[in-house]
């Protein structure tokens, strides 16, 4: 407490820190803890029990558990061919630009786009299943489907995750065991796979934690044959209007999403068996990849690239012809239908992202800095309680929302405000990461070196830090922007007639049937995440050559 | 670049504690009082983890001490933050700012102050021509050498014209060579500014070549202050004197006191040795300290009788490990090339003047 003393500047941010995190973290999630376990002022657990004793959804809670456990085990496998081909097999540049780009797509998608594409190739009038194979009525929903989608749309985050795994290991232990008599094949066995385990376990459960909090993937694909939690949820309340429901639903999503996060951080918290010296880097080639396995490797990858690449064509197809598998006609009229009845929503998004970018990117720069640098009480309660938001799968964030600002002390709903609210809090945690990680690589007595020439700690923190730590920042306001353009499972329950969002029109175009403008309002939002991608990598390249420090990525999922 | 009258920095019983994860809560500086006079340069020497950081730190105002108070030039300091000291600190790590050139790096504590940028400009070149960087100003920290980036760092800590200057282990990241070099500009630089210095090392070498006075650290408490020759010639302790210079411990027992000299008896053999100060009395037991090249080497004569262990030529020197009895004794030996060497497995006599002999008794 002197600190604090000693430091009044520091103690009123850390107050107004905390006042914001206990307002939009820590407020809803106390209103709905209260709405599903407390009746009449008294803790009674027979909402609970009428929701779950519901054989629909106790369906849907195992279904959610079966889709996240398959999509985890998938899209590990996927992203570790994609990682193990990039790191192990001495790609040339082209070809490691061209799996980056493949993985880069549906990271900053719509997380939707795979399902509509998927509609548009095995729908009922799929151009596979209808034009190619003749198949009159084939069904595209259900479990196959919606676990096909979701792992073409999250294994980029297995990738990101296995692949710096992968490069660091170091090649001269290979060559130790070649040089101990090992084969090519009983290398890869005992020694590769085995120091990538870690990496496994880790993106697995960052697998099955999104497929579990996916929430437009399974509304599009899974159907009523195949209900899991979110689209339940959601239903209950937008359907039945049952909010107390919905909060029993998204506690039901809780439990195992908690259980997956502490997993994780255990397991991370265990640390990687590969360490990173500071020495030369090796002077031998990485052998333990024969020329044919490479040539397969690679073939494999290619695969899965052209599938990614066919499903954006065939949105970018569906998005310029009448009727997409009716009336394959050239048309602008989709394009025109979105910027004309659909301006509102790309207006709205608009200024939602604009104003949430700046807003998170200072929030994660402060919170990150004061998490990482400075010492005042309740510091790592604080670094906890930012983490929560983006823990939580989009829908417990929603409804909870929903419920606590419906109505007084504080009523929002139907504001621009929630909806920026929401995107801050969960989504400026990347930025308070990248910012941890990049102080971590700065010595603190750069600081304390302000500090002996004289400096106050808001000089130091502006002529010093900030400059520091401004790729930090930049990669914070990417993310925010580009989920606040993308993300849906929150803000579904937070849109109102007053503020919209395109995502929210894009799934209600999907309903209608209306899938010309859906997937011209899709390929819209790829484009505009690209060219703020491509700005925001520009900016840093700027920073990086100017002596500042690297961000290792501005996607942290 | 005169500085005004240097200034005496001061520690009176200064303590420091942190919560130690396994053995609860540990003292870092323990009860430390000292005082560095004006225009001093005092070295805190000591094995990493004694301390000497911690104390080095709470004169600058990095930490604060749990007790005690630290004065410079007679102004209670104590709770006063870093910023509001003036001092002047070379890090280990030079700490340049790497988002600024070498001209902002320097300039960075007169813009904190707020000096016109004419003054500034003046001020910066000044000093930079002083440490020999003039015309690197435009370039970026990460394009300097180690050495250059320690002089910047020297730079922008004597530019603000500090009452005192804190090193805390400034060489430590450069070459042999080059910290030699280094180690005589600071000398000459703080002699020429005339400012009172604290400098931390745990390396005796640096120590004895670049200070005034050196007070060694051993767990949190100092053990022995005084100038290089008197640590090594008079050490307080066995840890003094293992810690300043190459040495032998011998055990023995006094078995005759007179006025300036006692006899004590070594492995079966009495050795006379002299004695300035208190004598020990008959039958205490003692450590003698004698230094390796103190001993002279020969294969007769009258002395400690040994074996020849091991033999390393060094140029100048030869070095000797010596069996003598159960201990075994380091020799140095110079001008060794005349005479036939000894090798391994020869037998030889140790001769050990009385005097260049010092006595510690038990327990010191």
């Amino acid at each position: 407490m002197r600190r604090l003393g000693r430091d009044p500047a520091l103690g009123v941010t850390v107050l107004a820190l905390w006042a914001l995190l206990g307002l939009f973290v820590l407020y809803p999630l106390a209103r709905l803890s209260w709405i599903a376990f407390f009746d009449g002022g008294r803790l009674s657990l027979g909402h609970v029990w009428s929701v779950l004793g519901d054989p629909n959804h106790r369906r849907a809670f195992v279904n959610s558990l079966v889709l996240a456990a398959l999509v985890g085990v998938g899209g590990t496998a996927l992203g570790f061919l994609f990682a193990y081909t990039a790191a192990r097999s001495g790609l040339s540049r082209g070809w490691l630009g061209a799996l980056d780009a493949a993985t880069l797509l549906p990271l900053v998608s719509p997380p939707f786009t795979t399902a509509i594409a998927m509609i548009f190739s095995f729908g009922p009038r799929g151009l596979i299943t209808y034009h190619l194979l003749g198949i009159k009525g084939a069904t595209a929903y259900g479990l196959h489907t919606t676990l096909f989608a979701e792992t073409l749309t999250y294994f980029p985050i297995a990738y990101l995750t296995l692949r710096p795994i992968l490069a660091a290991i170091d090649p001269n232990v290979e060559d130790m065991a070649f040089s101990l008599g090992s084969s090519r094949w009983r290398v890869f066995r005992t020694v590769t796979l085995p120091l990538a385990v870690p990496g496994f376990a880790n993106a697995f459960l960052l697998l099955f934690a999104a497929s579990l909090a996916d929430f437009a993937t399974p509304l599009i694909l899974a159907g009523n044959s195949f209900p899991v939690l979110p689209t339940q949820a959601y239903l209950q309340i937008t359907g039945l209007f049952d909010f107390r429901g919905g909060a029993v639903l998204s506690f039901a999503l809780l439990v195992p999403a908690a259980g997956v996060y502490l997993l994780q951080r255990y397991w991370v918290s265990r640390g990687s068996y590969v360490t990173i010296t500071g020495k030369a880097g090796p002077a031998t080639a990485i052998k333990s990849v024969a020329p044919w396995a490479r040539r397969g490797l690679l073939a494999a990858c290619v695969v899965v690239a052209a599938v990614i690449a066919y499903f954006y064509a065939l949105l970018f197809f569906a998005s310029v012809v009448m009727a997409f598998g009716a009336n394959h006609t050239l048309t602008w009229r989709h394009y025109h239908v979105i910027f004309t009845e659909g301006l509102k929503a790309i207006h709205d998004t608009l200024i939602v992202a604009g104003l949430g970018m700046p807003l998170g990117g200072l929030f994660g720069v402060l919170v990150g800095y004061l998490v990482a640098r400075r010492r005042f009480p309740g510091r790592r309660a604080m670094e906890l309680v930012s983490m929560i938001n983006y823990a939580l799968p989009g829908t417990i964030v929603g409804i909870a929302y929903l419920i606590a600002f419906n109505d007084p002390p504080l009523v929002l709903t139907g504001t621009a405000f929630i909806i920026v609210a929401c995107y801050v809090f969960r989504y400026s945690p990347t930025g308070i990461r990248a910012t941890v990680a990049l102080l971590q690589q700065i010595d603190p007595s750069i600081e304390e070196a302000s500090q002996g020439l004289g400096a106050r700690s808001g000089t130091t923190f502006r002529r010093v830090t900030l400059p520091l730590i401004v790729p930090a920042f930049f990669a914070g306001l990417g993310v925010v922007f580009i989920r606040s353009m993308t993300a849906i499972s929150a803000t579904i329950f937070l849109v109102s007639i007053n503020w919209t969002l395109i995502t929210v029109r894009i799934l209600e175009n999907m309903t209608e049937l209306a899938l010309g403008p859906a997937a011209a309002f899709s390929v819209l939002v790829v484009a505009i995440v690209f060219v703020v991608m491509a700005g925001i990598s520009w900016a840093l390249r700027r920073l990086q050559s100017a002596g500042s420090l690297q961000v290792t990525s501005i996607l942290g999922g | 670049m005169a500085n005004l009258s240097p200034v005496a920095i001061r520690l009176e019983g200064v303590s420091k504690r942190f919560d130690h994860r396994v053995k609860g809560e540990v003292y870092a500086v323990r009860d430390v009082s000292l005082d560095v006079r004006p225009a001093e340069l005092l070295t805190l020497l000591g094995p990493s983890g004694c301390g000497k950081t911690t104390t080095l730190r709470m004169i600058a105002g990095f930490q604060e001490p749990d007790a005690g108070r630290i004065l410079i030039g007679g102004q209670d300091v104590t709770r006063l933050m870093a910023n509001e000291r003036n001092i002047g600190f070379v890090f280990q790590s030079y700490a340049l700012f790497p988002h600024l050139s070498v001209f902002e790096n320097v300039a960075y504590g007169l813009r904190v102050q707020r000096q016109a940028e004419a003054g500034i400009a003046r001020a910066v070149g000044e000093v930079l021509a002083l440490v020999g960087l003039a015309g690197h100003e435009r370039q970026m920290p990460h394009q300097l050498s180690g050495g250059e980036q320690q002089r910047v760092a020297l730079a922008r800590a004597i530019v603000i014209k500090p009452r005192v200057l804190l090193f805390d282990e400034p060489l430590s990241n450069l070459d042999a060579r080059l910290r030699v070099q280094m180690r005589g500009e600071i000398q000459r630089l703080q002699k020429a500014l005339g400012i009172t210095a604290v400098y931390v090392t745990h390396d005796q070498e640096e120590a004895m070549a670049i200070s005034d006075r050196i007070a060694v650290m051993h767990q949190g408490v100092i053990v022995q202050e005084g100038s290089a020759e008197t640590l090594y010639r008079r050490p307080a302790s066995e840890f003094v004197a293992q810690f300043i210079g190459r040495t032998n411990l011998l055990r023995g027992r006094v078995v005759a006191a007179g006025a300036t000299g006692v006899e004590v008896e070594v492995q079966g053999h009495r050795l006379r040795v002299a004695v300035d100060g208190a004598t020990p009395a008959v039958g205490a037991s003692v450590t003698l300290v004698v230094r390796p090249e103190a001993v002279a080497i020969s294969p007769g004569g009258t002395g400690l009788a040994g074996t020849v262990l091991s033999r390393t030529f060094l140029g100048e020197k030869a070095e000797y490990q010596v069996r003598v009895g159960n201990d075994t004794l380091q020799v140095t030996s110079y001008g060794a090339g005349s005479s036939r060497p000894l090798a391994p497995g020869d037998a030889v006599v140790l001769e050990v003047p009385s005097t260049g002999v010092w006595v510690l008794e038990a327990g010191a």
